[in-house]
């Protein structure tokens, strides 16, 4: 899941200032599990907005409005019949949802309302954690399932840095040592051998190297 | 009617709260008139701080809940999770420059619950002392806010 956070108001309210006709756009996907953009943040958003342009004496219409997902364009075409009726639309989706709908309409500014931050997982009600970084190359089978990329906060792919302690990195004793997780995982599956292993340097070339990265299958396309 | 409408607001309550039957609340309507607007919950813990924007923003100066007693909660946390709501609340409303006491929350002690009524009684008048809502003091809006369908 792609997760984000909402930028402050003030710096949404800047964005939108020369605007009167604006639609407050949700995504119902990775931003809502991680309550940033869904349906309820949306009209949270949405509705500070009128109250500090009420506030404000600003003449202004503001609407919302909530797609399943903003990346997928099959979603985002739903907006052909509304959308001309606004001079901006501010995304509550993630990048890659502000851009899929800035690329499909391309006469209106799209404005992003969310910072996006990492891929992670929900940990908890209220906690999500990074632990992906879509490098193109996962090795989470040599790691016991925990990436020294995304976890291990120096990045060591040929064992422990040496300072951790009581299984907490010595950068951050919030953070939990990534080497070490992956040392009990692999000791209970039997498979330390996969240490034994030098793992060379990260091959970068197959995340960014190339510019962006696509994905191209046949067997879904029409 | 005792009171006129020059203050509006929004009370989000509890049913559990002593004496917040249907009957209390409909004699506290006549009471207040368009004062105090009453809105009963299931649990305090299923308010969202949408609903308190939402009522600020449309007709309410100030937007309090009530809940039940400390440790009395029927689901077990729905008092402890409104309390994180309404702070998260306060801080959005903070952020636009109202303040932060148009949005509160009360919750009654067990050994001594107090009544909806005498709740309402005590909040109406510290909505009273806080004057005007910035938000609705100029005017009536001429937003159309009608959130569009989703999909």
């Amino acid at each position: 899941m792609i997760t984000a956070q909402q930028k402050p108001i003030n710096e949404i309210r800047g964005m939108l200032g020369p605007y009167k006709r604006i639609l407050v756009l949700g995504c119902a996907s990775c931003v809502a599990e991680c309550a940033a953009g869904g349906q309820k943040e949306t009209a949270m958003l949405a509705s500070t907005l009128r109250m500090m342009a009420k506030m404000n004496n600003e003449d202004v219409t503001i609407h919302e409005h909530t797609l399943d997902r903003q990346c997928v364009r099959d979603f985002v075409v739903r907006l052909d019949e509304i959308i001309s009726s606004y001079d901006a639309v501010l995304s509550l989706g993630c990048g890659a949802g502000v851009q899929a709908v800035a690329e499909m309409f391309s006469e209106i500014p799209i404005i992003p309302a969310l910072n996006t931050e990492f891929i992670g997982e929900t940990r908890a009600q209220g906690l999500w954690m990074e632990n992906c970084l879509g490098c193109g190359d996962c090795m989470l089978y040599y790691f016991g399932g925990v990436c020294p990329l995304a976890r291990c906060s120096k990045q060591l792919f040929n064992g422990p840095c040496g300072g951790s302690v009581g299984g907490r990195c010595e950068i951050n004793q919030d953070v939990d040592c990534a080497w070490q997780q992956i040392i009990d995982r692999l000791t209970r599956f039997g498979a330390m051998d996969r240490l034994e292993m030098i793992y060379p340097p990260k091959n970068w070339s197959r995340k960014q190297g190339g510019g962006p990265r696509k994905i191209i299958r046949e067997d879904q396309q029409r | 009617m005792r009171y006129n409408n020059s203050r509006t607001l929004a009370l989000f309550y509890c049913q559990n709260v002593p004496g917040a039957g249907e009957r209390e609340r409909i004699g506290l309507e006549k009471k207040y008139g368009l004062s105090i607007r009453f809105f009963p919950i299931a649990c305090s813990g299923r308010l969202e701080p949408v609903h308190l924007l939402s009522a600020l923003e449309n007709f309410a100066d100030a937007a309090y809940v009530i809940t039940c007693p400390q440790g009395m909660c029927r689901y077990f946390e729905g008092n402890l999770r409104a309390i994180k709501r309404v702070r998260r609340t306060q801080d959005i409303i903070a952020g636009i420059g109202l303040e932060r006491e148009r949005v509160g929350i009360v919750t009654g002690l067990k050994e001594d619950p107090k009544t909806l009524a005498e709740h309402a009684e005590e909040i109406f008048d510290k909505t009273l002392q806080m004057g005007r809502s910035p938000v609705l003091d100029k005017g009536e809006a001429n937003y159309d806010h009608c959130a569009t369908e989703a999909h």
